[in-house]
């Protein structure tokens, strides 16, 4: 029954995954510091991928913070 | 040293070490624990340069977490959380001891689902639309200003359409307190937006207890029955990305 209900498709999960991990979750103030592969990434959606990067430059510049 | 989770343990720190030993970092790095009381910090030994924001990395970084997850509370950190030494991870969490331990008290035993909830809107358009003309029907014999004017079937027609986005947006938010009200049973934690466009989507995430998750599975493919043109997709278990974001100062 579960299975009917959980979808497995592949692409959604990705994205959602990579939503969280790179937009979710308790984060250190002027810390957060990445390389974006972008080729990887471009394929499962720009969009992401910008926001991703902006949310980033807004850590760096301290403008969110969670953790001092 | 890149943290990937905060943790709480509690009687039994050694469980974490022996958990820890069998699991591998990104890029194959170790993972260490940096206890402050009952507090862990999960790290690992990567250097800045080497981490990319990489499929394959995330998907590493998100497996060590949901593995995590299994045994400790967790609050998962987002992804290139860097400090530069065991000390100053340890100085951080001594800093916010009590904000860290009162969020892992909130996400203790639960887990996070979410829920997308696609549709067609101009379908959904036309299914409601015969409720809209009955509305603009009444309009036309009331409003005799509009009746005279010669502006009146633009009017009417932009009447017309924006009723119709006013019953999409009614029926949308008809469908999430459905959904809100069957959370409520279950004492869960939700938040939700809603984007109205070509495909319309209701997005959603819970937090709920473990010991729950049969019962929201059940709710959801009840709501599925009762909402046919709509696509209900859940998602989860997830360790608590979306119920950690309290700011600490």
């Amino acid at each position: 029954m579960s299975n009917n209900v959980i979808d497995q498709s592949k692409d959604i999960t990705i994205l959602e995954l990579l939503d969280r991990v790179l937009n979710k979750g308790v984060i250190l103030t002027g810390d957060i510091v990445i390389s974006v592969a972008d080729i990887d990434l471009v394929y499962l959606g720009v969009k992401l991928l910008l926001s991703s990067v902006e949310t980033m430059e807004q850590l760096k510049s301290g403008k969110r913070a969670l953790l001092k | 040293m890149l943290i990937y989770s905060l943790l709480a343990v509690k009687d039994n720190p050694e469980k974490l070490n022996a958990f820890l030993e069998g699991l591998t970092g990104i890029s194959g790095s170790g993972l260490y624990a940096v206890r402050v009381n009952e507090i862990v910090a999960v790290t690992g030994d990567i250097s800045r340069a080497e981490l990319l924001a990489d499929t394959s990395n995330a998907l590493v970084f998100a497996a060590i977490i949901e593995s995590l997850m299994q045994e400790f509370p967790v609050l998962p950190m987002r992804y290139g959380s860097f400090l530069e030494s065991a000390d100053a991870v340890s100085r951080m969490i001594e800093r916010n001891y009590e904000e860290i331990k009162q969020n892992l008290q909130l996400v203790e035993n639960k887990l996070e689902f979410g829920l997308k909830i696609f549709c067609d809107s101009e379908k959904l358009k036309t299914a409601l639309q015969p409720i809209s003309e009955t509305d603009a029907t009444i309009s036309q014999n009331t409003g005799s200003e509009i009746h005279t004017s010669v502006f009146r079937e633009y009017v009417n027609t932009k009447l017309k359409a924006h009723r119709l986005e006013e019953l999409l947006l009614s029926h949308v938010d008809k469908v999430i307190a459905g959904i809100t009200q069957q959370l409520d049973r279950m004492d869960a934690l939700s938040k939700f937006k809603k984007i109205v466009a070509p495909a319309t989507v209701i997005d959603g995430v819970f937090l709920l207890e473990k010991d729950k998750k049969e019962e929201l599975i059940k709710a959801i493919k009840d709501l599925q029955e009762i909402y046919p043109g709509m696509d209900f997709v859940l998602t989860g278990p997830w360790p608590p990305y979306n119920f950690v974001e309290t700011t600490i100062k």
